[in-house]
């Protein structure tokens, strides 16, 4: 203890110390969204503004709007303590910072008077150890919530498409005529999906037009040039049962379907490129003229994703979102001037302007909608 | 408000300022005075980092999460006991060696270091200097969005504390010698046991021991930690409302070993290896 050099050196070492501890605890930000997870405490309360979270560094700012001192714990079963800060005194902000790996069941708790079992509320933490950002987290949601709007459509499409080849079967053209146009739509809806599966959508979709040599021509447009053009085959019905099966098997292979937010965007824009290619032009319903329907169902695909991207592109580029709320806003009105009865009046009804006015309309939304693929995976 | 912040400011500045007020009063009182330059490097160091470390966290985005504070405080609270104790046999061996009025001996024997004085005016103050930055800060902050009162209470606190210590330097230094090192010894046992069982019992918060919630008394509705006399217990023996079975056992047996250690009569010949005995608490 003589040496003069020690008790510098040891008050340094301990500032090193301090200051490498902070900076390793700093590298990861709270997981929480939105910032920190509010207390409001009071003698008698215990506000947590959210009682769920990932796992992670969770950060919670106490406010002590009481009389008495107050401390704030997070504890694990069995009240073992994650984390607490003491000497919350009354008009204060304090933050606990405390590392959660595990999810689970915890307990949030404030003690007035820093005394007693205090004032407890349950909290949830979920993930493994998180790596998620709030991003991650609204991303995660995003393709949640666009799974589910899959899941209607394709239910939907699996019954409709059931119906409509009993029609056919059952000889009664005008009734599946009628009955072609409404089917389709839940088909155009989720097309971007369809088109995940090779051979599938091909077979289900495939245009007169496109065909490859040697290609057999099946699904809907063939059983619409027989409904509208030829009259039915003698294997239409057999084209109606592949269809029914090509269809049952899309349906199975979207359960398991697992999309990125980056899909989601890719699809909004690429439903409004097959409007613009497809349905503008009205090659796609060649025979049955039903393209506005197709053309209605492809733009509420494109909103369909938007929608469930909605919370991540409002963070990241409000701005974005309201020009694709005007612009989709703009083709919808042109579109909803077309209605007839339950659906949409024949294409070639169009006149050439009415033509340009969709086209334009669409080229001012695919605009925007070609910059939400970019804002996703920022 | 006022009241609630003022106590806390009161027991933080006690915890630090009691240990260091009888660090200078031994010092004085054995002429030793050349040493008490080193005292307030120490403080200073020590209030300095605190204050520079609670201002890193509270005004950037650096974090020090909960265990990581509460080893800080608990592993720092831990070596404070070890510096006390030693300081307990120091003035042990100086009373001895002043009641046989061997002032001569005494200088040559009980030389204190000036690191062992730094160090533990620094770790005394620095213990729970962390703790009591990170409260000064959140007062600051909330005097200036919303209320002055817990900024100001905490002021009270801390200057009640300092003359608290004061006024205990003042009256320990009016006793004769033996009576002076006897009674601080004494006090210095309990604090030290104190300040031990509050290490541990931060370390049992941050589960790096276990027993968190293994309860030897729960004195919080009797002798609370918010009332005047509870936050004094607090500041100057480390009296926790809520005292864990780990951190009474070692309460217990610290000053079951070290104050009939300190209190026995020295041999003649001999003087007794308490130091040693001491630190293998």
């Amino acid at each position: 203890m003589t040496v003069r050099k020690t008790p510098s050196l040891a008050v340094l070492a301990g500032a090193a110390a301090l200051v490498t501890l902070a900076a390793c605890d700093s590298k990861s930000q709270p997981a929480a969204a939105g910032g920190p997870i509010k207390v409001a405490a009071s003698d008698t309360a215990c506000e947590v503004s959210a009682t769920t979270a990932n796992a992670g560094n969770l950060t919670f700012e106490i406010t002590n709007k009481g009389t008495k001192v107050t401390e704030f714990y997070l504890y694990a079963e069995g009240d073992r303590i994650m984390g607490e800060v003491e000497n919350i005194a009354p008009g204060l902000n304090r933050r606990l910072i405390v590392e959660v790996a595990d999810a689970g069941k915890y307990q949030t708790a404030c003690k007035p008077g820093m005394a007693g079992d205090g004032i407890r509320g349950d909290f949830t933490v979920t993930g493994g150890v998180a790596k998620q950002n709030d991003t991650n987290a609204q991303k995660a949601e995003a393709t949640k919530s666009y799974a589910g709007y899959i899941a209607n459509n394709t239910s939907a499409l699996q019954d409709e498409t059931v119906k409509f080849a009993d029609l056919v079967k059952a000889g009664k053209v005008d009734e599946a005529k009628a009955a072609y146009a409404r089917t389709r739509t839940y088909y155009e809806r989720i097309e971007p999906v369809a088109e995940k599966f090779g051979d599938l959508d091909p077979a289900i979709d495939v245009r007169e037009a496109d065909l490859e040599p040697n290609q057999q021509f099946t699904g809907f447009h063939r059983l619409e040039k027989d409904l509208f053009k030829t009259g039915l085959q003698p294997d239409s019905a057999q084209i109606a049962d592949k269809l029914v099966t090509d269809v049952k098997t899309l349906v199975g292979k979207t359960k398991t379907l697992e999309l990125s937010a980056l899909d989601l965007a890719n699809g909004a824009k690429g439903l409004l490129d097959e409007v613009a290619t497809g349905k503008i032009t009205g090659e796609e319903e060649a025979f049955s003229h039903t393209d506005l329907w197709d053309f209605q169902a492809n733009v509420d695909g494109s909103k369909g994703a938007i929608a469930s991207l909605r919370p991540v592109l409002q963070a990241k580029d409000p701005a974005l979102v309201s020009t694709l709320d005007k612009e989709f806003a703009n083709v919808q009105g042109l579109l909803d001037k077309q209605r007839a009865g339950d659906g949409f009046k024949s294409y070639t009804e169009l006149s050439q302007d009415q033509v340009k006015e969709f086209a334009s309309a669409v080229d001012a939304l695919s605009e925007p909608l070609s910059k939400v693929a970019e804002v996703v995976s920022k | 408000m006022l009241f609630s912040s003022a106590l806390i400011g009161l027991r933080e500045g006690l915890e630090a300022a009691l240990v260091v007020s009888i660090l200078v009063a031994f010092l004085v009182k054995t002429e030793r005075r050349h040493a008490l330059r080193w005292v307030w490097p120490g403080v200073g160091a020590a209030v300095l980092l605190s204050v520079a470390v609670g201002a890193v966290l509270t005004y950037t985005t650096a974090q020090l999460s909960f265990e990581h504070q509460e080893l800080l405080g608990g592993s720092l609270s831990i070596v404070a006991v070890v510096f006390v104790t030693a300081m307990i046999f120091w003035m042990r061996k100086a009373s001895k060696s002043i009641a046989a009025e061997l002032r001569g001996k005494m200088d040559d024997a009980l030389d204190v270091g000036p690191a062992a004085v730094l160090l533990l005016s620094f770790l005394a103050v620095g213990r729970e200097g962390l703790e009591t930055a990170v409260f000064f800060y959140s007062t600051v902050q909330a005097a200036q969005s919303d209320t002055v009162e817990p900024l100001i209470g905490f002021a009270i606190g801390i200057a009640a504390a300092v003359v608290l210590a004061w006024l205990l330097y003042k009256g320990a230094v009016r006793f004769n010698l033996t009576k002076f090192f006897t009674i601080t010894g004494v006090l210095l046992v309990f604090v030290a046991a104190g300040v031990l069982g509050y290490g541990l019992h931060d370390l049992q918060e941050a589960a790096f021991l276990p027993g968190i919630n293994t309860l030897a008394f729960d004195a919080s509705s009797t002798l609370p930690e918010t009332s005047w006399y509870g936050a004094l217990l607090k500041g100057i023996f480390n009296y926790s409302q809520q005292t864990t079975v780990l951190q009474a056992v070692a309460w217990l047996a610290y000053v079951a070993v070290v104050l009939p250690l300190f209190l026995k009569p020295s041999k003649k010949t001999t003087p007794a290896p308490a130091v040693a005995a001491a630190s293998k608490e």
